[in-house]
């Protein structure tokens, strides 16, 4: 179910989540019908702007013209089957597909009147506001406090006071001071998966980006994570804006408020989760949550 | 609660410059190593494809017969400033031959300095000098290459054979005799040194399994931590004041011991300040601030200093005696040795940054294009040529002159560099293998929080890879430690009377810049007449095997403490 699931294996040169295109669909959509969406209507201005975003690995095409607003303080969720470049849209906000180097793209990202795709902009500046959680909780292999400093520490010259009190905020934030409070110089990985996941929550809100960027944060962990971290999503949203990518269509109901449905590479329908989970106005959407494909 | 906004931001320009110089510096090292690996192919190719090699042989010249007298004496005559100790020693050394009867005299001044010998050379001329100086116990050779008897007769002076008073002279009857003694008497050991050394192997056995009944103590030591470190110190230093390489070693042994004291004494009172009980040591290992790096540095300084206080490596064979092509038993490793590790020494300050700057550089920098993938053979297929070609690159790159030659001559720098350049595709074979290790997920957190590519590589992958690089890098060396072949090709000498200097190349007018290695004594001595020297071969072979299992404990220690902090 997971499309990124042998990724943590593969090396950073091969693409994660890449689409396989195949012209004729076997669910008896054309291919060539398909198109991104553009009903794309949010409450307020877009904290962060997604405009025609085309993408490659290779000559693989990855995105199809993909348009995406943002909207502040508000959880966002893509859904849709596997290899339909649902993280590849994620990735590509914060540019951690630079690191891929088979990976070009054509498209604009505006986030608060910055051009993030513009090739002059401050890569460090744009991750530092842009926090991203990965699928697997990675730790560093450093103490829990380090963990959460480290980001700290990379950006600003904080005393030793009050990169005690930064640390302390961030793992209550994260919900996982209670349980670790007694250890924070024990080593990161030595905690249980989702405490890993909630650790990595706490290294990106250290440093207080303004959106957060999850790619499926809960497909590792059990039932009882799993809630833990919707709630603290749910809990973050008012103070960050949040990105999440899920294969679970109940995690996208619960805890998101505009949802987006990508397949093929084309965001296929755009709106409020309530909308789209209740009234979808495509039929491949209908489809797809209603479980008869994907 | 501090806002984030309010913390002073870090300077991004001086973040540039800092992720710009270090790309740089990998990138130049990767320049540097393909640098060496080119000159290398270029070595190979040169003179068998690009030019052929031309030239006539001279023929061999005339036959000199030469009549050898060879002298020694037992005790200084010379003070080696301006007066004669005893009697001044003047040999007469007479001739006849077609132009008439010839006189000479001779002076000969026996000097303190050790190892110097001295040969006066007879022609028809006369003497090619009146005044020598050699060392007492060393050889003085008369060498006559005419074809009429020369007459030698000492006419003054204490005779060879003359004790430090300067008697027999000449004239008396003396019965020459000579003693040789093999070990030296005194102390084996320093007590306070293995005091030191067991202390500190104690405090470490502790870090790892405490002894309940201890523990209070060490809280209450703790508790006057500075008392403790002071006592330390004046420990340290009243052990170091001895001057000698193992008097410091345990002066670092008690300095650790005093460490290690404080931080164990911390931990048990924080461990008890989080209501937890002493004979909990597990948790108790987790309070100890710091651990896993005290316990790496007590036992490194731990093997260390086991081959110098409990083995008290000082053994003469090792670090007294040199080589000796004449009484086995009296002959030892010492320039060899001293060779060795120096020759090690500069092979790894050469080798190691410089491959592990490429490897990083070829792992995380290079784009994956052509360029890069004929580098990546080119490298992969270096770590396998044989050592002797390496040999042949160090002869001509570093130690002739001229051309690519860098004039170093037969010298413990240019057989360094030579050891260097032959381990460095084994490192980068082995960093780069380490650097692919390490998960990308650690990369791609590291970006994520956002880090410059330096950093990540810096703080993240580092790290994480320090374990392969050091175990390949410590494997490599060990490997070019036991290599004769490439050396003798350098031009390892035999019998070498001093200590190597590792920079004595670079100066000029510095005249003992020979040198010799455990392998190539070991060669020598093999090839020998005699059982006695097969016993001395056989000595110097277990010496090197020692050397190479302390070098490759510590490796293993090494490896040990870095897998442990990544993966407890």
């Amino acid at each position: 179910m997971t499309e990124n699931s042998d990724d943590e294996e593969n090396d950073l040169k091969s693409a994660p989540g890449q689409v396989v295109v195949s012209s004729t669909d076997d669910k008896g959509v054309e291919e060539k019908d398909l198109q991104s969406t553009r009903e794309l209507e949010i409450e307020g201005e877009a904290h962060l702007m997604v405009t025609d975003m085309d993408l490659w690995y290779g000559d693989k095409q990855a995105l199809y013209d993909v348009t995406l607003p943002i909207a502040r303080n508000s959880v966002t969720a893509l859904i849709g089957p596997s290899g339909c470049g649902k993280s590849t849209l994620l990735r590509v906000m914060n540019r951690m597909n630079d690191l891929i180097p088979i990976c070009h793209y054509q498209g604009k990202i505006d986030f608060e009147g910055t051009e993030v795709t513009d090739d002059d902009a401050d890569m460090v500046e744009i991750r530092k506001r842009i926090g991203m959680v990965f699928q697997r909780p990675n730790p560093f292999p450093k103490s829990i406090y380090d963990n959460v400093a480290y980001g700290v520490r990379l950006h600003y010259k904080p005393s030793r006071a009050e990169l005690d009190q930064v640390v302390e905020k961030s793992i209550k934030r994260s919900a996982l001071w209670d349980e670790v409070s007694d250890r924070l110089h024990e080593l990161g990985t030595s905690l249980s998966g989702g405490q890993q996941q909630r650790l990595c929550i706490a290294r990106s809100i250290a440093i207080e980006p303004d959106i957060i960027l999850m790619d499926e944060p809960c497909s590792a962990l059990d039932p009882i994570a799993t809630a833990a971290i919707e709630e603290l999503i749910l809990e973050l949203k008012k103070d960050f804006t949040v990105v999440i990518v899920t294969h679970s269509m109940s995690q996208a109901a619960r805890i998101s408020d505009y949802t987006g449905f990508m397949y093929l590479g084309r965001l296929v329908e755009f709106g409020k989760t309530d909308q789209i989970f209740s009234n979808p106005k495509e039929k491949l959407t209908e489809r797809y949550i209603t479980g008869r494909f994907g | 609660m501090v806002a984030i906004d309010s913390l002073q931001p870090r300077n991004r320009r001086l973040r540039d410059v800092g992720e710009k110089s270090g790309s740089i510096a990998l990138a130049g090292s990767a320049v540097v190593g393909l640098l060496f690996l080119l000159v290398l192919v270029w070595q190979i190719a040169a003179p068998t494809v690009v030019s052929g090699a031309n030239g006539e042989i001279a023929g061999a010249t005339e036959f000199i017969p030469e009549n050898e007298f060879l002298v020694e004496w037992k005790a200084a005559n010379w003070d080696g400033d301006s007066s004669y100790l005893t009697s001044q020693i003047l040999i007469e050394i007479s001739w006849d031959d077609s132009n008439g009867s010839h006189v000479e005299t001779l002076n000969v001044r026996v000097i303190e300095e050790q190892y110097i010998s001295a040969d006066v050379h007879i022609t028809e001329s006369g003497l090619s000098e009146n005044t020598v100086e050699v060392s007492k116990k060393e050889d003085l050779a008369i060498i006559s290459s005419m074809n009429v008897p020369v007459k030698i007769e000492q006419i003054s002076g204490p005779v060879p054979a003359a004790d430090l008073t300067g008697l027999p002279e000449v004239g008396d009857f003396v019965i020459p005799a000579e003693v040789i003694v093999l070990w030296g008497e005194g102390p084996v050991f320093e007590a306070q040194e293995l005091l030191a050394w067991i202390s500190l192997l104690f405090l470490t056995v502790m870090l790892t399994r405490p002894i309940v009944s201890v523990l209070p103590y060490l809280e209450r030591a703790a508790k006057q931590a500075r008392y403790v470190k002071i006592i330390a110190a004046v420990f340290a230093l009243g052990t170091m004041s001895f001057g000698t390489l193992s008097a410091f070693l345990g002066g670092l042994c008690w300095w650790a011991c005093g460490v290690t004291v404080c931080r164990i004494g911390a931990g048990v009172t924080r461990l008890r300040e989080a209501g937890r009980e002493i004979h909990q040591t597990d948790r108790l290992l987790h309070s100890i601030s710091n651990r896993e790096d005290l316990l790496l540095s007590n036992r490194m300084l731990i093997v260390f200093a086991f081959l110098f206080i409990p083995l008290e490596i000082s053994i003469p064979f090792l670090t007294e005696r040199f080589q000796d092509g004449i009484y086995p038993y009296a002959s030892g490793l010492r320039a060899a040795f001293y060779g060795t590790i120096w020759t090690m020494t500069i092979a790894m300050i050469v080798a190691i940054p410089i491959s592990v700057g490429a490897a990083i550089y070829l792992e995380e920098y290079a784009e994956p294009n052509r360029i890069t993938k004929l580098i990546q053979a080119l490298v992969t297929n270096l770590a396998g040529v044989p050592s002797i070609v390496f040999g042949m690159f160090g002869l001509a790159v570093f130690v002739q002159q001229g051309g690519l030659g860098w004039g170093l001559g037969p010298s413990i720098l240019a057989a360094g560099l030579t050891m260097g350049v032959m381990a460095m595709p084994i490192v980068v074979l082995a960093s780069q293998e380490a650097l692919r290790s390490v998960p990308s997920s650690l990369r791609e957190s590291a970006f994520g929080v956002g880090c410059t590519r330096w950093q990540v590589v810096r703080d993240h992958i580092m790290p994480s890879a320090m374990p392969g690089i050091m175990t390949g890098s410590i494997l490599a060396m060990s490997r070019i430690m036991g290599e004769a072949a490439p050396l003798i090709v350098v031009g390892a000498a035999a019998g070498i009377w001093f200590d190597p200097d590792p920079l004595a190349a670079l100066d000029s007018g510095n005249p003992f810049t020979d040198f010799t290695v455990i392998p190539v004594a070991i060669y020598q001595w093999t090839g020998l007449e005699g059982e006695a020297w097969k016993s001395m071969a056989a000595a110097a072979s277990v010496a090197l095997i020692g050397l190479l299992v302390a070098m490759n404990s510590v490796a293993i220690i090494l490896r040990q403490h870095f897998r442990k902090r990544l993966k407890a």
